[in-house]
Order: C-alpha cells, then structure tokens, then sequence
C-alpha cells in the first residue's frame, strides 16, 4: 500500500505536467484544513480511522473522485454532502495541495 | 479499516440477533442498556461518565432539550469543526447514531457515581513486580533528564491507538519513548526527588507510573471516571488526585499507587450554598509537604498536609468557578484561577489565607502559568480564555500582588509558556476560527506582543525545552503534529507527528517550579 502510493508520489514527480501554483495549494491547504483533514488527516488520518489517506495522491485521482463525489455518480452519502458544494476551482485546489503532501 | 470491519460483523450479529428473537424480548431496557454502553465506550472520556460534562459539554435530556435530533446526528457523523468532536461516520453504524442521539436527550445528567477507596485499590494493575531489575540509568543517549518534553497525545477519538505520552528529547527533537494510555493522556507529572517517575493521568482518570529510564509502564490505578486533577508531593512519595466524577480526591503511595486517604470534595462556597465540588487543580510545592487542591464548585482551596491522617486546612471563599493555578515565592504562594469573578486569587501557603484578588480577564486560564523576573520585578502571566471585548493576557507583580498590565492578544487563551533564557512569553490563541492556528509572543521588557507564529491545526500549550532554547507548540486537533521553534529566531526548526497533540510538559519544570522562573527560585525554598 505505502509502496504503491509512494510509486504515486514518484511518478507525479517525474510526469508532473499540472501548472500547480503556490496560489492553488495555499488555497486547497485552507479547505482541506478546515474540512477534509477533519476525517482523512493531513498527512495521514487516524490509526483508529476508517477513512483512506489523501497525501501523496495522484491529482488526477482525486480530482476525479471529488467531482464523482459532487455529481453524485460515485455514491457515499457523507462524501456527496460534503464534495456537493465544491467549485471546480475548489477541487482542483484541494486535489493539488494533497497531491504535493508527503505522507 | 479494522474498525470498520469489527461494527460491521457487529451489526450483522445484531441483525441476526434482530431477526430470530421474537420482538417482545428486544426490550427498551437492553436497547437503553446497548446505548449506555456505546456512550461509555465513545463519549464518555469527552462527555463526562455522568453525562454532565468534562472537557466538552454535557450530553443529557437539559442540555439537549429542543435540538433537532437530525442536526445532533450529523455532527456525530461528521465531527465538529474547530473542536476536538471527532467524525463517527464508519465507526459507529447509522442505527446507532440515531439510537445514541435518542437516549441522550432522554437521560438526564447520572447521579455522582460511587467509586470507592476499595475500587481504587482493586484498579492497581502491576506491570514490572520487581523495580530493582529496572535499568540503572536511561537506555537512550540524553545529556540530561530534564531535557525530557513529555506530550500528551489524545488520539483522534480520544482513546485508541493514537492515545498516549510520548516523550521528547528537547535538544535532539526526536522521541524517544512512550506508552499507551487507552483514553486520551491529558496530565504528565514528574518526580521531583527522583528523576526516572513520571505519572500520566488519561481522561478516564487512570494514573500510569512511567519510569522515564527504560519508558515503560511499571503500574496503572484508576482513580475516578473523569477528572485531570494531578500532584506529586516534593519528596516524591505521594500523589494526589481528584476527579469531576465523581467528587472525590485521593492520596496515593507514589511507589505502589496503593489508595491512603479519599476526601469527599464538599463545601460551602462564596454564594453561602452547601455544593459537592468537582476536583480542580491539584499541586505540591517545594515550599512544603503538603498538597493544594482546588475544589472548583465550592470555591475552596485546601491544604493538606502530608502526615498522620492528612489533615485538612480549608480556606474558603477563594472565588467563584476555581479551577487551575502557579506557584511563586519558593512555592509558599499559590496563584488560583476562578472562572466566574475574572480573578486570580492569591494564597498564602505558609499562612493559609487569602493574600488579595487580582483582577485577570474573560474566564481566566492559567494553565501551567508563568512567572519571569524583569528588572528586579517578578512578573506573573496569566492567561484568560473567554471570548470578550477585553481579550487580554494579565500581568502582575508577583511581590507587590498587583496588577501591571492587561497586555492585548488576539483572541482567548489558555497557557502561557515562559523561560528565564528566552525573550518572549508564549501565549496560545483558542479562539474558534484562523486565530486558533496562531501562538502570539510577549516580549518581557516591554510587554507587548511583538509577533504572532502561524503554528497550523489548533495551535496550543506552548512550552520551553529545559535550556530555553527552543519553542515546543502543539498543532493539535487536526493538526496532528508538535512544532518546534528556535526561542530567539523564531524560525521553525523542526516537527513530530502524533495524533491530536495537546498538552506539553517539560521535565525542566522539576527545576524551575514555574515556567519562566530561574533554577534559583527553587534554592530559597530548600
């Protein structure tokens, strides 16, 4: 698992062809403090936790999932209540400043 | 992932169980019965075990009257915000949840439940027998033990494997130990006398002897259901508790943990009203064999002293809403926060009275205090953590007992940190929102607040290393790490993952009794 998102981390690295700003991090790491750190962690959730880390994730992965989540097409009722008010801008934030953690 | 299994199995067994008892058997009393022990198993080291409280609000069918059962499920579900309420979501299964909210606002607050002198007794758990096969000195590379910054850890739900004492090297900022609490640790204590004993009291108000030497566990007692009550006399042979539930204190042999006295904490306070009174803070002090404690309720502060049949001294009146305090003056002064009348009380330890009420802000919180000599002065620091108009930190001449100044800040606070070589006096910012993230630094000259570190998650007791050197913060709730800072500089220099970090306590404090304070202060009491 750790191997796998550290694969992640690396490819991300190496084919990185997002234009990530400093702008859009510091903006996705103000939401992602303020909500989704609140269950998945920052760098990593809980021991006791039953919610899968987000640090070091593939961006195209998490932005994927966040607007699955918002348009309902992926189901979970507690992801869809909270991904539902989210602006493309803040999906992409949060997916990039998640994407450049280490976990 | 493996909580999330275990309800699951659990909620089919109790599906299935659903399914082949006939419905007159599920009656409303094992439903109650279930409900009860998810509160005690979830909410209880938060909520109080008699559902009225501890460090979050109380949870029964008063304080919940008129909430909407939807919007208390969703906050179970999904934590509150800016507070320590974790999210519940995939742990506890819906049914559940609906259940709890529905015996919650059904169940008043419990009666003080019993717990007794024998069920202390029958609490000691021994994990090392022998003591003497204990190492002789520390089994990791440290110059000096009281280098040691031991932090207490709550763990995302305050309890569970993120819930423990971690401790530090505070020259090297890297760990080197720790122990498993089960409930959020919340109180680290250490020996005076002899440097390898620390006690670790967890919300569940168990007490764990630590030896620091080899970090591990040597006995555990459970002294109460809540309470963060903790002392350890100056000749390192007792320790005191007490608890908010129930109402009681204890006095235990700091070798075995064995129980020697229970005191009913009751008394009449300031309003002239006959009250049982949950434990606030409790201290020994280098100025003599004795413990203080607060009784918050009763507005008491008594004096016990360590002898045959420790015998009481109660000073009364002492203010409204007691809860901690700081020692001054070679530990023969006790300053005492009261939460109701935004005073600070000063006590004389040797006399056993009032000295004078000195005005603090909103709510005041002092924390460990602080006390630093400036100029010949000695200034005392204290912090207040209510949300008002007047958010201030309060200053006071600890010799004249007045006030200097009520130095402005940001927002509530809750724990002032001081060092005699380091420049500035900490002070954490509470209040809900950004601010929380933030730590604001008081310089001792002028006493302003020169600037403010953005620390992350909610930034919380900041605390010295033993030389002054460094800075330690908790970036707690969320925030899932403790910080460090060069005390000059104020450059970050480096962090220390944990879950849910709050309190920090340095075992220079053995040294130097209050933060702040010079390793001198210490001589005039001996």
């Amino acid at each position: 698992m750790r191997l796998m998102v550290l694969s992640g981390v690396l490819m991300l690295g190496l084919l990185s062809t997002h234009s990530v700003n400093a702008a859009s991090i510091y903006a996705g790491q103000s939401r992602a403090a303020a909500v989704c750190s609140q269950c998945h962690g920052i760098k990593t959730p809980s021991a006791d936790a039953p919610f899968p880390p987000l640090a070091g994730r593939d961006f195209d992965y998490l932005k994927l999932a966040l607007e699955q989540y918002r348009d309902k097409t992926r189901k979970s009722d507690i992801m869809n209540a909270l991904a539902g008010s989210l602006s493309d801008d803040d999906i992409a934030n949060v997916a990039a400043y998640y994407s450049k953690l280490k976990p | 992932m493996k909580i999330t299994k275990k309800h699951l199995s659990k909620s089919v067994i109790a599906s299935l169980a659903a399914l082949l008892l006939p419905i007159g058997v599920q009656a409303a009393t094992a439903d109650a019965k279930k409900m009860h022990q998810l509160y005690e198993d979830n909410c209880a080291s938060c909520h109080g075990s008699d559902h009225g409280g501890f460090i979050a609000p109380g949870l029964n069918s008063e304080s919940l009257k008129g909430r909407s059962p939807t919007a208390l499920r969703s906050i179970i579900m999904t934590g509150s915000f800016d507070t320590l309420m974790p999210p519940f979501y995939g742990r506890l299964t819906d049914d559940e949840i609906r259940g709890l909210v529905k015996h919650l606002q059904a169940t008043p607050k419990q009666a003080n439940p019993a717990w007794t002198i024998d069920d202390i007794k029958a609490s000691i758990k021994v994990y090392v027998k022998d003591e003497s096969t204990l190492p002789a000195k520390p089994t990791y590379e440290i110059d000096d033990i009281n280098n040691i910054i031991g932090v207490a850890a709550r763990g995302k739900y305050g309890r569970g494997l993120g819930s423990k004492a971690v401790f530090i090297n505070s020259v090297t900022h890297k760990q080197i130990g720790e122990i498993a609490t089960g409930t959020a640790a919340h109180i680290i204590d250490y020996d005076p006398a002899n440097p390898r004993w620390a006690y670790v009291k967890n919300d569940t108000a168990e007490i764990f002897k630590v030896d620091l030497y080899s970090m591990q566990i040597v006995r555990s007692v459970k002294t109460g259901f809540n309470g963060p009550g903790l002392g350890v006399s100056r000749d390192g042979k007792y320790i005191m508790a007490g608890s908010y539930v129930p109402h009681n204190a204890v006095i235990l042999d700091a070798k075995t943990l064995e129980p020697l006295k229970t005191f009913e904490l009751e008394g009449i306070d300031p309003d002239g009203k006959m009250v049982s009174s949950d434990s606030g803070m409790i201290i020994g002090t280098p100025f003599a064999d004795i413990f203080a404690i607060a009784l918050e309720n009763a507005g008491q502060v008594w004096v016990v002293d360590l002898k045959e049949g420790f015998p009481v001294t109660k000073i009364e009146n002492v203010g409204r809403h007691l809860h901690d305090a700081f020692l001054t003056h070679g530990g023969s002064k006790l300053m005492v926060a009261s939460y109701d009348d935004s005073i600070v009380t000063a006590i004389d330890l040797k006399e056993r009275k009032i000295i004078k009420k000195l005005e603090a802000g909103c709510v005041p919180h002092v924390g460990g205090g602080a006390a630093v000599e400036v100029d010949g002065r000695t200034l005392g620091f204290g912090t207040n953590f209510g949300d008002c108009d007047k958010m201030v930190v309060s200053v006071w001449d600890l010799d004249k007992m007045e006030v200097v100044k009520q130095v402005p800040v940001a927002g509530g606070t809750e724990s002032p940190a001081a060092h005699a070589n380091a420049p500035y006096v900490a002070v954490d910012i509470i209040s809900k929102d950004r601010r929380a993230r933030t730590v604001q630094l008081i310089d001792k000259k002028s006493l302003e607040v020169v600037k403010t570190l953005d620390v992350g998650g909610h930034a919380y007791f900041p605390e010295y290393s033993a030389d002054g050197k460094f800075l330690y913060i908790s970036a707690g709730y969320s925030g899932d790490e403790v910080v460090v800072y060069d005390s000059t500089s104020l450059q970050k220099i480096a962090s220390i993952a944990m879950e849910s970090p709050a309190g920090l306590f340095s075992h220079g404090r053995t040294k130097y009794m209050t933060r702040g304070l010079s390793p001198d202060e210490m001589k005039g009491a001996k």
